[in-house]
């Protein structure tokens, strides 16, 4: 009976621990910039708008699969932050009436494609790791924001959940960072997360 | 003198009992997978242009991870999601720039089946993860909307529908480049662009 009640308890506990870590921690800085209204940010300042690029998968074979699905996490993410006011796709020919437009170019820079079922099976290996370059840049050009930005699946999930992590981190990195004012855009700001 | 001698029916019945905690876990495990196994081969080929799916992301209108059929009609490629309500998504073939394919394995069963796998003693649930896995194929779309911005979604096929769907498309007038006509199979080594 003893025994029974020790694989039971040591069971829940498990499973405990593993919805703990299936569930991304959501950071309670997101609840303020929701409640911005559109077109100003946290601070009452006007906002930029975004015009997310399709993902450069430089000299790599990244599967197409995994460049949409950064493409596509990135326009959600970015969505969420409630940081820009408006989130524009590749080629949409409603960026060209938008003034204060910066444009997100994501290169990758390296990419472990990995395996669900290694994972599952050793659990130290098979992890699916993307790093990115991002950068935020005027249309000009101009670079206003660049940062280095990991996005992994190292235990449960599917490969394609790397993507989502990394579009998270982007958004995440994008959010923390200031971004110049609408009048004049500041030198880049480089950095790695 | 004193040892008392345990008949052989007895020695096997108190066997059974202490196993059978163990017997209980493996058979609600067994039971879990084949669920979904079973739900997994009831993925069947309907006609030449319809096909149940899974939408992974990016199909607009359509919920990510839901479950549907993906169909060719009047010119158009349809995703009617199979849950409550019903939710019908179409895009014009016209406008697909572009079809992928690729191929992954997944681990079947879902969260009952991953924690049920790491709480089995042992590590009994590696064992099982070895052969609870599924051959998936992938459907990768690009395709503009009516301002001209850029789409991409991804479908879940099974297991050598995606090549059929896709040639589908092609003879209704899907755009596809000729790179990539099979499915890309993942292999898992790391990759650094030289660009650094």
């Amino acid at each position: 009976m003893e025994a029974t009640k020790r694989v039971s308890m040591f069971a829940l506990a498990t499973a405990i621990v593993a919805i703990a870590l299936a569930s991304p921690i959501q950071p309670a800085a997101q609840t303020v910039a929701a409640k911005s209204s559109a077109g100003e940010n946290s601070f009452g300042a006007p906002q930029w708008s975004v015009q997310v690029g399709k993902v450069d998968p430089g000299d790599l074979a990244v599967a197409s699969s995994f460049q949409i699905a950064i493409y596509e996490s990135l326009l959600d993410e970015l969505s969420k932050t409630k940081q820009f006011k408006q989130v524009l796709r590749d080629g949409d020919r409603n960026a060209g009436s938008v003034s204060d437009l910066l444009i997100l170019k994501t290169t990758v820079q390296q990419y472990t494609p990995g395996s669900e079922t290694r994972r599952a099976v050793t659990t130290v290996s098979g992890a699916t790791k993307l790093t990115v370059r991002s950068q935020l840049c005027t249309r000009e050009g101009a670079v206003v924001l660049e940062r280095t930005i990991n996005g992994n699946v190292r235990f449960m999930g599917s490969n394609l959940r790397a993507t989502h992590n990394l579009a998270h981190n982007v958004a995440k990195a994008i959010k923390q960072s200031s971004l110049p004012d609408l009048a004049h855009a500041a030198p880049a700001q480089n950095g790695q997360i | 003198m004193n040892r008392k001698t345990i008949p052989p029916y007895r020695a096997l019945d108190s066997y059974l009992l202490k196993g059978l905690p163990a017997l209980t876990f493996w058979t609600l495990l067994i039971l879990c997978s084949d669920g979904a196994l079973a739900q997994a081969a009831s993925v069947t080929l309907d006609t030449s242009s319809s096909v149940h799916a899974t939408h992974l992301l990016g199909f607009q209108g359509a919920k990510n991870n839901a479950k549907g059929t993906l169909s060719i009609q009047d010119n158009a490629l349809q995703f009617q999601d199979g849950g409550k309500p019903a939710v019908q998504v179409r895009v014009k073939i016209a406008s697909v720039q572009d079809v992928f394919l690729g191929e992954q394995s997944k681990q079947v069963g879902g969260l009952p089946m991953t924690l049920g796998k790491t709480a089995a003693p042992y590590g009994g649930g590696r064992v099982v993860s070895i052969f609870a896995h599924k051959n998936y194929d992938t459907l990768t779309l690009e395709y503009v909307d009516a301002d001209g911005g850029f789409h991409g979604a991804i479908f879940q096929l099974d297991k050598g529908q995606a090549e059929v769907f896709r040639n589908e498309l092609v003879t209704s007038g899907a755009h596809v480049t000729a790179s990539e006509n099979k499915p890309a199979k993942r292999t898992t080594t790391e990759v650094v662009s030289g660009s650094n």
